[in-house]
Parts: structure tokens; sequence; C-alpha cells
């Protein structure tokens, strides 16, 4: 009887388990809510596109505790092999449709994650990070300069939209919300599947401790490689996406700063847990597109009495000063400001996370364990009882 | 073509060592810091920056290109250093803020904290100055020294002279000082100098202080010669002074001098080379792709750098 009631209680889903398919069915619902036009839609698209790339990225930093600051190469490689197979003014001709080039990408994002990784994986993690630095630069330069396959600075345009087999082209902001929220979903499902898995129990212990992981089997140098060509494939699925989605790219879109994007969703998010990156990427990604709209500015300009208040002591220096005192701008321009500066704030924000809540806004479970508490009291009482000797 | 001149190759080594003298002053502030803390300062091309910065409104504060005469030797002395002590300033508040709270933490951290203070650095910078190039006043007369078919210019000369003292400066202090044996004892091991008396906090700051204050330096030299200054100018310098860095085997001083020096001479004269290749013209930016490859090919084959002074595996 009571094995009974076990497995009849192991079917029914404890609240934890309901979570996520609860959000993502309130986030399927969201297209049809009249309110959000399509340029919320829009946004809601890059929101999950760095949702996306955020997952593929927290496998690398997240899991295996990988730095990687040159995410932008493996996001140029399947927007540029989505470009080049289907746009017209390829110099390659060779036409291929959209749904071949998708696997393809995966397949090429992980090869270049592979090349990427095999000189520099060996070492330590330091290095890594620098290379990779380098590398998110040198593609650019790479795709400015061998135009005989990248078009040059002049770009890809009229990029093929994904067909679907008797409809239509996904081309409607709804239809491309849907599309990289079932991406979205797949990759987090993966993900987590990879977590949880002897894989994910590896790389844990490779970013804990690499040299005890060693000691403990595990071969770390491929598992890192694992990670970062994981990480790699889904970055450049994720390209492959965007550049269907803008329709047209060229070098201009893959700077620096896509890369410090994605590594902010992951980190400022919480590092290694799938929530932290969706919240990462709304607030990083979508709070600053959704700052510069129109609505927002006339909704600020509702409360335009406040820059009376905050700017009254300036305007109070500026009336006895014999030179022009900075004054606080327009209310209806404070959504835009915030948005140009988002960088800099990104970048404290970074150090600031770092300094005072190194698990990141909303932690996985698993880390904050570890960071809150490192080992249980008995252990770590026996552990200094048996003097292990040596400290490193 | 390849033959044609000897005289213009060697305008290509004295460039390169120009650029390389540049490169191995910013490599000393990231060897040094990798020595004491095992961690790279992904923050101090941006530290070189604002030393540039800070040279370049002292130069503007005393004319611009008005300055003439024997007044142009202050100038550009008072220029330097203001850089040093800008870069150093920062230095010095980046090591308190972002670096010293994460020393024990786990070692990613401190890597996100530099990346981020150095992404912060880089945007503030291009937002205050919109984004927008500022220029450096001519300042050298353009002549030159003539050695039959090669010329080196004044300028290249004075880079060239100011690289190589500062350089000897650093080394005596970091040879023969009692902070210098303080920060090599720290170097060494951290917890075994803190016990035998040596202040490891001081002795830290004492490191990023004087690496900072080459790099600042380094900018002011680097707005001389290039006269065009911007908020983002500090991130392709830093790496390649990182990889100048790994070349000479990091955390070894001589090392990242020679190692600037080796790097700037490859990435021009290996550029030039490869274009005098019959039907291949490589841009400009292609030094910046040598440099690169450079890096991933000492990585691969001697990590510990030509020098192999300190551990590139683990630390």
């Amino acid at each position: 009887m009571r094995e009974l009631l076990g497995a009849v209680r192991a079917r029914v889903p404890s609240r934890g388990q309901l979570t996520g398919p609860l959000l993502v069915g309130v986030f399927a619902a969201v297209p049809l809510i009249p309110f959000f036009t399509d340029s919320w839609l829009r946004v809601f698209f890059l929101v999950g596109l760095y949702v996306v790339l955020g997952l593929g990225l927290n496998i690398v930093v997240g899991f295996a505790g990988l730095l990687d600051l040159g995410y932008v190469a493996f996001f140029a490689t399947g927007a540029y092999l989505l470009g080049i197979l289907t746009s017209p003014q390829s110099p390659i001709d060779l036409h291929l449709g959209f749904w071949y080039v998708l696997p393809l990408a995966l397949v090429l994002g992980a090869l270049v994650g592979l090349l990427l990784g095999l000189p520099v994986l060996p070492l330590r993690g330091d290095y890594l990070a620098i290379v990779t630095l380098g590398f998110g630069e040198i593609i650019r330069i790479l795709l400015v300069n061998m135009r005989d396959i990248t078009n040059g600075s002049q770009g890809l345009a009229a990029i093929e939209k994904p067909p679907v087999p008797g409809w239509q082209e996904i081309d409607e902001p709804w239809q491309w919300y849907y599309f990289v929220l079932l991406l979205a979903v797949v990759v987090a499902f993966i993900s987590a599947r990879l977590r949880d898995a002897r894989i994910g129990r590896a790389w844990e212990a490779i970013r804990e401790d690499e040299d005890v992981a060693a000691a403990m089997g595990i071969n770390t140098v491929k598992y890192k490689l694992l990670a970062f060509a994981t990480g790699a494939a889904i970055g450049s699925v994720g390209g492959v996406l965007f550049a269907s989605f803008i329709g047209f790219i060229n070098p201009t879109s893959f700077t620096l700063q896509v890369s410090i994007n994605v590594l902010a969703v992951v980190i400022i998010g919480g590092m290694g847990s799938t929530w932290g990156v969706v919240l990462g990427a709304f607030i990083l990604i979508g709070v600053p597109e959704l700052l510069q709209f129109r609505e927002t500015a006339d909704a600020l300009e509702r409360i335009g009495w406040l820059r009376g208040i905050v700017n009254a002591p300036f305007a109070a220096i500026d009336a006895v000063a014999p030179f022009d005192v900075w004054q606080v701008p327009e209310a209806s321009e404070w959504g835009r400001l915030v948005a140009d500066k988002r960088f800099i704030l990104y970048g404290a924000l970074l150090v600031a996370v770092m300094v005072l809540r190194p698990t990141g806004i909303f932690p996985s479970r698993r880390r904050k364990l570890e960071f809150e508490h490192p080992l249980p009291a008995e252990t770590a009482e026996a552990l200094a009882a048996g003097g292990g000797g040596g400290s490193s | 073509m390849f033959l044609a001149s000897t005289g213009f190759w060697i305008d290509q080594l004295v460039n390169g060592l120009t650029v390389g003298s540049m490169y191995a002053l910013i490599a000393l502030g990231y060897t040094m810091v990798y020595g004491v803390l095992k961690m790279i300062n992904f923050a101090h091309g941006e530290v070189f920056m604002l030393g540039s910065y800070a040279g370049f409104g002292v130069l503007v504060a005393l004319g611009g290109e008005e300055i003439s005469g024997p007044m142009v030797a202050v100038a550009i002395l008072l220029a330097m250093l203001a850089a040093a002590l800008a870069s150093s300033g920062a230095s010095v508040v980046l090591e308190r803020v972002a670096y010293r709270p994460l020393r024990n933490a786990p070692r990613l951290a401190p890597l996100i904290s530099a990346i981020g203070a150095s992404i912060f650095l880089q945007f503030l910078v291009l937002d205050v100055t919109s984004a927008k190039a500022s220029f450096y006043p001519r300042l050298f007369p353009s002549g030159g020294l003539e050695f039959g078919e090669v010329r080196v210019t004044y300028l290249q000369l004075f880079l060239l002279l100011s690289s190589i003292l500062m350089m000897l400066f650093l080394y005596t202090v970091v040879q023969r000082t009692a902070m210098g044996r303080a920060i090599r004892a720290v170097a060494e091991n951290r917890t075994n100098a803190a016990l035998m008396g040596v202040d490891v906090d001081r002795a830290i700051v004492t490191v990023f202080v004087l690496g900072a204050a080459m790099a600042g330096v380094a900018g002011v030299l680097w707005g001389l010669f290039f006269l065009q200054i911007r908020g983002s100018m500090g991130f392709l310098p830093g790496i390649k002074a990182f990889t100048a860095a790994v070349l000479g085997g990091i955390g070894s001083i001589p090392g990242a001098m020679v190692g600037g020096y080796f790097l700037g001479l490859t990435e021009t004269i290996g550029r030039e080379a490869l274009s005098a290749i019959p039907g291949v013209d490589l841009p400009n930016e292609w030094r910046d792709v040598i440099a690169f490859s450079l890096l991933v090919l000492v990585l691969l084959f001697r990590p510990t750098g030509i020098f192999g002074e300190l551990v590139g595996r683990r630390a």
C-alpha cells in the first residue's frame, strides 16, 4: 500500500516542477494580449534570442566555469552561415534552405568552438578569457576583410526567412516570438538535462576545483571542450535566428557589445540558473529597448514635475554661478539616456555583483548552497581534525 | 618587390620596435599583477587609455599646437607625469574596489570583476567624449636622423629612448629597493611573505601603481605617435600587451619587455612580408590578426613563453 502511495506521489509533480510549464504558458499567451503591439513583440523576440544565447553561454560560464569573452564569434558564425548560403548578394553561389542551414550551423558552431578551444582549454582558465576576447575582435576583422566570402562591410541582405511547410514564411513578429520561445524552451530543457546528467556533474566538479576533478578521474580537457563546443553550437543557432529575423547582416552587428550583453545576462541574472538568465535577458536587453519607446517618453512626460524637483538644486546653483551648470534633462529623455548609458551600467553591475552578491540576482539553488554553506559543519570539522595538511 | 630595398625593411624594423616599446610598457603591468595575484587585469588597457587622456588634457591646457621650443620638452614631461598619476590613481581605486574584496574568492570572480571594470571605464569615457576621437598636438619636428637609406624620426627616437628609460627605472625599483624585494617575495609566496613581515597589501598596491604608471606613460607615447586617441583605444593594445607578456613568460619582467619588442616586430614585419607576396594585399588591421595568431601559437606550443620562467599550465 505504501509503495502504491509512493508511486502515486511520484507521478504528481511537485510545486517546483510546475513553475516551468506554468511560466512558459504565460509567455505563450503574451501575443494574444492586444496591448502588446508588434514593436513590443519584436523586443520580446530579442529578449528570447538573448535567453537562448544566455543559456548557451551559461553552459560554458555557469556550468563549467570557463570565462568566454568572445561569444559573439559563434553568434557571427551562425549568422554568416545563413547569410552566405541564402542571401542573393552572397559571393558564393550555393543556395541552401533555412531548415538545412540550421543543423549545419549547429555543427559548424561546435567545430569553431572546438578549433578555438583546443589550443587553450588544456591551459589555465585565464588564457581562455583573453583568447576568446581577442578572437571576438578578430572575427569582425575577418568578416570585413574576407570579401570573397562575406561580401565585406557591405554585408548580406535579403536573408531567407524560415518557410513553414504547407503554410507561409515566418515573418510577422508574433510568429518570430513563438519560434524563439520554442527554441528557448528546447535549449532550456537540454541544458537542464545536461546539468543533471553525468556530464553536468563533471562540469561542476571542474568548476569547483580542476585538480580535484582530474584526480577523481574526470578527463578535464574533454569535458571542458564539450562545454565550450555545446555553448558555441547554441550561440551559432542563435546567430541563424538573428540573421533571418533581421534579414540583413554586416560586420558592425558583431562587435564586443554582443559578447558583453550575453555575459552580463548570464552573470547578473545568476550564473547557472535558467530563470536567472530569463530575468537577466528581460532586464538587460528588454528594458533598455522598452525605455526607448515613444510610449515610454510619453509616460515619463507625465511625471515631468519630478524633473523640477530633481533639478531645483542645479537650477539654484545655475542662477548664482557665473558659468553654465549642468541641468537635469527633460523627463521624456530619461528613458533614452538610461538606455544610452547601459554598458557603463553593465560594467559597474558586473563588478558589484561579483563583490556583493557573487551568486547573481537570481542564483541557481545549488550554487547558492555552495556559496552559503561551503561544507556541512561536521565534514569541515572532520577535515580539520584529520589535518589534511598543505594550504594552496 | 620582395628584395627591392633593404631600407624599406629597416624602416619597418624601426617601426616595429617603436610600437613594440609601447606594448612592452603596457605588458609590464599585466605581468607584474599576474606575478603577485595570478590574475589577468583586464582593465589595464583602460588604465592605459586614461593615462593617454590625462596627458592629452595637460598638453591642451599648455597650449596644444602652440607649444614650441624648449616648452615642448617641459610639456611632454608634465603630460607623462600627469598620465602616470592619473593611471596610478585609477589603478589604486580599481584594486581597492574591484579586486581586493575578491582576493580569496573562486578564481572566476576576480576575472569577471576585472572585465566589468574594463567595460565600465571604456564606455564611461566613450560616453563623456560622445565616442569621438581626440587629437594630440603635433609637437615633434618632422625631421630625423639619417643613416644611409634609413631614417629614424625624432619622435621614434624619443619613444624608444623614453620607454627604455622607464623600463630601467622599473627594473631598478623591483631589483634594488626594499619595496621591490617585498614585491618579489609576495610574488613568490604570499603567505610566507606575510609571515616574514611583508605588508602584502602595500606590496600589491605598489605593483598596481608601478604597472599603471608605465601604462600611463605608454598612453602619452601612443598619443604622440598615432595622434588619435579615443575611449576604446585601450582594448587592442591591452590584448596585445597581454600577448607580449605571455610571449615573454607571464610573471617575468624582462620577459614582458622582450615580448613587447618581439610582438611589435612580428606584427609589423609579418604584415609587410605577407603583403610582399604577389597577389596578397593585407590592410593594416591584419597586424591584429598576426598578433593574435601568435598568441594562440605560443599558447599551443610553448605556454610558458620564450623564457619559460613561470608556470603556464597552472599556478
